[in-house]
């Protein structure tokens, strides 16, 4: 072999995968967090429901707690259950 | 002895008690039981029976008092005149200390007088200080009707007199002609005494009488004064005799003056050689800021400061020069250090200028706030008026040469040190915002070329920033730093991944650093597409499955142009060990089966954009690694050829491939995009200013709205005018606020 590769350090950057730009309960970028946190990233992450929607996990919470009889996902109204 | 009343002759006891008295008021000698006996004599008298004759007694005595007074007053006046005035003062004072005790005395022997009847009499508290009863009708304890005696017909027939001489006196002391101390402050302060037992004014004859004329005649020595002194002397000299004469008056004061006269005296003096020459004095500032005459300064403020409208001239003065030197320390810099010579000129100057105000003038406020200007505008000076200032662009500068690896012969601490006063300046500066974009670009490249001399410096650099501006300011920076900290702990459990699962990465010692998409300013224009070298792709696929299995819901995408690799170069005589980008690795690697290859086939391979590939091209024949056939500013073309120099030789073996020095012209290009960011970032800031501001008050007026938003704004920059308007007209097209109806000046908020 000509060349030889001895280490190699990469450079990522990691975003959220989500079908939308925004959340749907807050309307902030999912780049950025909810209303209630300093800075996105680790303590502020998205959740999925079975539905296929996406939303802060502090603002879906805040959503189902506000609910008294059915948990209903605010986008299709459908019975709301995180996606495993 | 009967305490009971009885009928008494009045004469009879008045005539005993008259004898006793004319005793007690001279202090000549009075036996114990005769003294006993007239105690008793007051008591008969006041309850004798059928009438009390207190009246009478009171009458008595206070005939007796003003007898006596007016005879000493006649002995001294004779004396006087006998002998010459210069022992007026002396006499006085002499039957002064005499007749004081001497009432003293007779204020106990009349105590049953005092007591029962005259205290029962006497007016509260309340109607004295309601005024609404006369007070000369009320009758005195015994010492104070003689004090009160002594100041008719003592003081009040001497008073032109004694004023004179008492003048005359202390003029002499000022001349340096001895006084006699004790009689001249006995004779002042017994205008005090006499009056002592008012419970209102007591000061009011001192005043009157003394102090007034007093201050006059001070007034108009040291106005005298000042004028000799300024026709003799320079300002320096007067200065210094100024001060030395204000002491020594200060001084003179408390050996003869009551306490409340010291300010006074004091001021009088202040505003006949100070404040009446001000005009002169400032006049003499500048010269003296200018050649940093510090004990003249010292003198100068210790003169201004008690006058007013007197310091003001001076801070001017101090607060210009500092301004000039300071513009002259950071104007015109060139050549390679501007960053550090920028900011240790600068530091020098705030040095020696805290310490000038700490040693001349005593750390006086308004002296620091005029360092504080005078600093704010250096820094925040534009050389070009139009262009943004540069300042924080250089302060960035200068601490990316403090924290990257290259810093020689410098250790933490001294780095610490001198990062530390680096936040001096930064507190100056108005676009603090500006200077934060520059710093995380920084921050970003030494982080992820780790050039960090040490992240315990990068960490405490951030928190000396976070307690100079707060959280939100440095929030970016910590996410930054945390990232990479994270990346550590996510290399090992990578590791730990590949042994339990058995993956072979094809020997490739593998890292990385994963970092959140929107915490680190990386150009995301500047992504080439890429076409991962084979060799490599072991890595990225096994960790995004490690990634993928660990987080959920994210999507990792790799930036090539900013990883790093380490080649070792097999072809040579030598092996030589490269450090390099992923791109020269990838261009490198195609050359295994041939020695040659044309500019398009090395593009196709490798899928680099085009600017980036002659980029890195380049920068491998400037290293000679790669030989070229086209001649140098020649344009590439496809069919350019790159072949390798299998005689490559260099003295040492591990080395490294920097990428390509940027150009100038491509760094002015950064910092106009720095800028421009900057001030997208601006416009975001205070519409979400406006749009709080509103949320809170609903309706406001339009001033009072640039008003607010300005103060909020003051801590990262200073908004220009033009631009908040723009921020309220983007606002009102967004519909969250409305020009309230049929107002001009008003906004409402659009719920």
């Amino acid at each position: 072999m000509k060349v030889k590769i001895k280490s190699w350090r990469g450079v990522a950057v990691w975003k959220w995968i989500a079908n939308d730009d925004n959340c749907g309960i807050c309307r902030n970028g999912f780049d950025g967090c909810c209303p209630d946190c300093k800075m996105p990233g680790d303590e502020c992450p998205l959740v999925w429901g079975q539905c296929s929607h996406c939303f802060h996990i502090h603002c879906i919470m805040k959503w189902l707690n506000s609910q008294n009889v059915h948990q209903l996902c605010p986008m299709c109204r459908q019975e709301w259950k995180f996606k495993e | 002895m009967s305490l009971k009343p009885e009928n008494v002759d009045f004469n009879e006891i008045w005539s005993r008690l008259r004898s006793t008295i004319d005793s007690v008021i001279v202090l000549s000698k009075v036996e114990r039981k005769e003294w006993s006996e007239r105690f008793s004599d007051v008591y008969k008298l006041c309850v004798a029976f059928p009438e009390p004759l207190c009246d009478r007694l009171y009458a008595e005595t206070k005939a007796f008092l003003n007898e006596h007074v007016i005879v000493l007053n006649k002995a001294i006046t004779a004396q006087d005149s006998a002998t010459g005035e210069d022992n007026l003062l002396v006499d006085y004072h002499k039957q002064w200390l005499v007749y004081r005790d001497g009432v003293n005395y007779l204020n106990k022997l009349y105590w049953y007088l005092n007591q029962q009847h005259i205290k029962k009499q006497k007016f509260s508290d309340a109607d004295l200080s309601y005024g609404c009863v006369e007070v000369s009708e009320q009758k005195l304890e015994i010492w104070e009707l003689g004090l009160h005696i002594w100041r008719k017909n003592m003081i009040e027939p001497l008073r032109d007199n004694l004023i004179r001489l008492l003048l005359a006196a202390i003029e002499n002391d000022r001349l340096g002609k001895s006084t006699n101390e004790t009689v001249v402050q006995g004779v002042i302060l017994s205008f005090v005494n006499v009056e002592e037992y008012k419970k209102k004014g007591s000061l009011d004859l001192y005043q009157e009488i003394f102090e007034k004329p007093f201050l006059e005649a001070t007034g108009e020595y040291y106005r005298k004064e000042a004028e000799m002194l300024l026709q003799n002397s320079d300002c320096s000299e007067y200065m210094e005799r100024v001060l030395s004469r204000l002491s020594a008056e200060n001084v003179r004061s408390r050996k003869y003056l009551h306490p409340s006269s010291f300010p006074k005296v004091t001021s009088e003096c202040e505003t006949r050689m100070i404040a009446e020459h001000l005009q002169f004095l400032h006049s003499e500032c500048k010269p003296m800021v200018l050649n940093n005459r510090r004990k003249d300064l010292q003198n100068m403020y210790k003169l201004l400061k008690p006058v007013e409208g007197g310091l003001p001239v001076l801070v001017k003065e101090v607060q210009d020069h500092i301004t000039r030197i300071g513009l002259q320390a950071v104007c015109n810099l060139e050549g390679d250090g501007v960053p550090q010579a920028f900011v240790e000129n600068i530091l020098k100057v705030h040095k020696d200028n805290s310490n000038l105000i700490r040693e001349v003038f005593s750390n006086d406020q308004l002296f620091i706030g005029a360092l504080d200007k005078a600093c704010a505008t250096v820094i925040n000076h534009r050389t070009v008026s139009k262009q943004p200032c540069k300042s924080p662009e250089l302060l960035a500068r200068y601490c990316d040469s403090l924290l990257k690896k290259s810093t020689k012969g410098m250790n933490e601490s001294e780095i610490e040190e001198r990062l530390s006063q680096s936040i001096t300046v930064f507190k100056y500066i108005d676009d603090k915002d500006v200077f934060q974009k520059f710093y995380a670009k920084m921050l970003a490249k030494r982080l992820i070329h780790t050039q960090s001399v040490s992240m315990d410096l990068e960490e405490s650099m951030i928190n000396k920033l976070k307690q100079a501006c707060g959280h939100e300011f440095t929030s970016k920076l910590h996410r930054m730093f945390t990232d990479i900290k994270v990346s550590e702990d996510l290399n090992n459990s990578f590791n730990a991944y590949c042994k339990d699962m058995k993956v072979e990465l094809g020997g490739i010692n593998f890292n990385i650093f994963v970092l959140q998409a929107g915490a680190w300013p990386l150009a995301q224009g500047a992504i080439s597409s890429f076409a991962i070298p084979q060799p490599l792709e072991k890595c990225v696929t096994n960790f995004e499955t490690f990634y993928n299995s660990k987080f959920n819901g994210r999507k990792l995408t790799f930036i090539h142009h900013l990883s790093m690799s380490e080649v070792k170069l097999c072809y040579c005589k030598r092996t030589y060990i490269v450090t390099m980008g992923t791109f020269h690795m990838a261009i490198l690697l195609l050359f295994e089966s041939v020695n040659s290859l044309t500019y398009k086939e090395i593009e196709e391979n490798t899928k680099i954009a085009d600017d980036q590939l002659i980029k890195h091209l380049n920068s491998l024949v400037e290293s000679k690694l790669l030989l070229t056939s086209l001649a140098e500013s020649a344009q590439v073309t496809p069919e350019t050829n790159y072949s390798l120099n299998l005689n490559f030789v260099n003295k040492r073996s591990k080395f490294k491939i920097t990428t390509v020095v940027q150009k100038e012209v491509q760094q002015q290009q950064e910092v106009e995009q720095t800028h421009a960011s900057v001030d997208e970032d601006r416009k975001l800031y205070l519409q979400a200013a406006i749009v709080r501001i509103m949320k809170a008050r609903k309706v406001i007026k339009h001033n009072s709205l640039m008003q607010q938003v300005i103060h909020q704004a003051k801590n990262r920059f200073t908004p220009s005018v033009t631009m908040i308007k723009k921020c309220i007209e983007a606002l009102m097209e967004k519909q969250y606020l409305e020009r309230t109806p049929n107002t001009t000046d008003e906004y409402s908020y659009v719920a």
